[in-house]
């Protein structure tokens, strides 16, 4: 399987991702999370455990099971650790660490590395039997609310080690932390090469036209990725250039707030026929793949993101970016050669404009973008880096190992 | 026949490259005066990595260094930063007198400037090391020919590896490319050639662009001397 990208990704991550996987053969590496679908922690999981299994690892994937309240309440520590308030009382807690230790009887949780993504399934660490155990998390803690804070570091502290998408992300909770970028998969049904007819089939499904450009954003119906603020600067942009703007993104099972937020969407569009908001079925990956190619100018006007992967997968397909600068985004977007940051909804439309009556200077942008994220960003390259995080882990952190 | 395979070398050259895996120290300085502080005290691999490995990432070079870069785009102060990016990391013996060059520089700048600024939340200075992983591309040179087509298949980690880690290991400071062409090959004057490039004002694109073009021109001589004697 690994030899499928060849010729894709950098040479260098394929040799030394092979070299690692010589020296942990047979080992066995297990991820959990809280969802099978919807978002990019699943997304890359899904792609990733066959990438590690073919590579000799016994790579495997769990999720945690839980109720209404336990996602309430763990969506409410989400949002404080991204630093919007929220209260979250002791009894919340104690659901929390409940629901885990009944996931704790269910789940195999023998293994030689663990890797635990974000805050949901954390108090796994109080069953841990072997191995070594890794908190992978993929939100933007650079602001915390302090005591929702203190309480995940009482987990975190427990840790071998911590891996954040960002610097600024990491905050002394664990001895060990390492900051290890996401990546999307080229191979991908969102990402590979579509023919024209494939295309053009979802543009005519999705009723979406191609003889005007189409501005883009996709992603979950959630507050921090601004949808109003969007459909705000589309509005500006509209005055000027004709469009059309198109809000796509599919259900979370663990974002009990995403209908709410949806609704608000639809209400602020008010009829709008050149605005369409898409809520599309889970595993919608061609159309999602064809939209971003269809589109003139890709968004994600994030007002807080963890990484962005919606940057990456547009990058990757050769457009321009406008996103927010906010989390990872900046860490892909070099303002001005790799995309525009923004950084208001006056500053969106502008960019959107200048992007749409520059075609030479859109087309240009996204080339180098395609190549950075070619270099950076690809799946390959974040396989590499888990098994370098376990392997150095289990060398005892030396700072420089020869293979 | 005979001048073409003596040319052939029993010593080839072994490409190898170098990965970095970023690892946070938990510190970060928001102006001057924590970034004086932090450097006093944080790890030799913290100071490695924001200054030698400076150019293993792919920067726009304006700057020779993490903390010239910092001071000049996060803090605006332009001359601390032209001070910082002139601190040449090969010529300090050692970490310890790396650090004392760049404390040097920042105390001058310190008692020069009125004020001590900070920079916006979110953009602080990042202290940061790395477990660097060492391997080899897997391609070897025999020859120059050889050696050119390699240098334009490897990754810009091996760029790094031989032509700026590589004066870290090499007695001497030279990178590894000049040791095998004048060892190896014995063409010193096309050693000189690539140790004259000025490590610091390009990066490794323009490294590989720029030695490849000198080699070329070595292998475009030897072709011609050679097809007249065949």
């Amino acid at each position: 399987m690994i030899e499928r990208y060849s010729g894709i990704s950098p040479k260098g991550d394929l040799i030394l991702l092979r070299k690692l996987a010589d020296r942990l053969a047979d080992k066995t590496f297990l991820h959990i999370n809280s969802t099978r679908e919807g978002g990019g922690v699943a997304e890359i999981l899904q792609r990733m455990i066959p990438i590690m299994s073919s590579l000799g690892i016994k790579a495997r994937w769990d999720v945690i099971t839980g109720d209404d309240r336990f996602f309430d309440m763990t969506k409410k520590v989400h949002n404080a650790l991204q630093g919007y308030p929220e209260t979250i009382d002791e009894d919340m807690w104690d659901h929390h660490r409940a629901v885990n230790e009944t996931n704790a009887t269910l789940l195999d949780l023998e293994a030689d590395a663990t890797i635990i993504h974000d805050p949901q399934p954390l108090p796994l660490i109080n069953f841990r039997k072997n191995g070594v155990w890794i908190w992978r998390c993929h939100i933007d803690v650079s602001n915390p609310q302090k005591d929702v804070f203190g309480e995940i570091g009482k987990y975190v502290s427990k840790f071998d080690a911590a891996l954040y998408s960002v610097s600024r992300f990491a905050g002394g909770m664990s001895r060990n932390e390492f900051i290890v970028s996401p990546s999307i998969d080229p191979l991908a049904e969102k990402n590979r090469e579509l023919g024209r007819n494939e295309i053009e089939e979802t543009a005519r499904r999705l009723d979406i036209p191609l003889d005007r450009p189409v501005v883009l954003q996709v992603s979950r119906f959630d507050r921090f990725k601004d949808p109003t603020g969007v459909i705000m600067a589309y509005r500006k942009v509209k005055k000027y250039n004709d469009c059309v703007l198109v809000l796509a993104g599919s259900p979370a099972t663990d974002d009990p707030e995403g209908a709410a937020v949806l609704n608000e969407v639809r209400q602020f569009a008010s009829n709008d026929p050149d605005v369409r908001i898409l809520l599309l079925p889970p595993f919608s990956d061609k159309d999602i793949n064809a939209l971003q190619r269809i589109a003139a100018v890709i968004l994600q006007k994030s007002l807080k993101e963890g990484f962005g992967l919606t940057v990456t997968e547009g990058m990757w397909k050769g457009k321009p970016v406008i996103g927010g600068a906010a989390g990872g985004i900046p860490l892909q977007i070099t303002h001005g050669v790799t995309g525009f940051l923004v950084h208001s909804i006056e500053g969106t439309a502008f960019r959107i404009r200048q992007l749409l009556n520059n075609s030479d200077m859109a087309g240009r942008m996204g080339q180098q973008a395609r190549e950075y994220v070619r270099r950076h960003f690809l799946i390959t390259r974040q396989v590499r880096d888990y098994l370098a995080v376990w392997y150095a882990l289990s060398e005892g952190m030396k700072s420089l190992i020869e293979l | 026949m005979e001048e073409r395979l003596s040319r052939e070398t029993q010593w080839p050259f072994e490409f190898r490259q170098c990965t970095t895996i970023l690892k946070a120290t938990g510190m970060k300085a928001s102006n001057l005066k924590e970034l004086r502080h932090i450097i006093s005290i944080v790890s030799d691999d913290s100071i490695f990595h924001h200054t030698y490995q400076y150019f293993l990432k792919e920067h726009i070079l304006e700057y020779t260094n993490d903390f010239a870069h910092w001071a000049g785009e996060s803090l605006e102060e332009r001359a601390i930063a032209e001070e910082l990016s002139n601190i040449d990391p090969y010529e300090c013996g050692s970490i310890g007198e790396l650090r004392s060059a760049l404390l040097s520089v920042i105390d001058s700048c310190l008692a020069r400037v009125p004020g001590d600024r900070n920079t916006l939340p979110g953009d602080e200075f990042f202290f940061n090391e790395t477990i660097t992983y060492v391997f080899p591309a897997g391609v070897w040179a025999r020859n120059l020919a050889e050696f050119l087509m390699a240098l334009k298949f490897v990754d810009a980690g091996s760029i790094y590896y031989h032509f700026y880690e590589a004066r870290m290991r090499v007695p001497g400071s030279f990178d590894d490319f000049s040791l095998w062409m004048d060892q190896a090959l014995n063409k010193k004057e096309l050693a000189d050639k690539v140790r004259a490039i000025d490590p610091f004002m390009h990066s490794t694109s323009e490294i590989r662009a720029y030695i490849s073009e000198i080699v070329m021109q070595e292998v475009s001589r030897d072709m011609e001397r050679t097809g007249v004697n065949l």
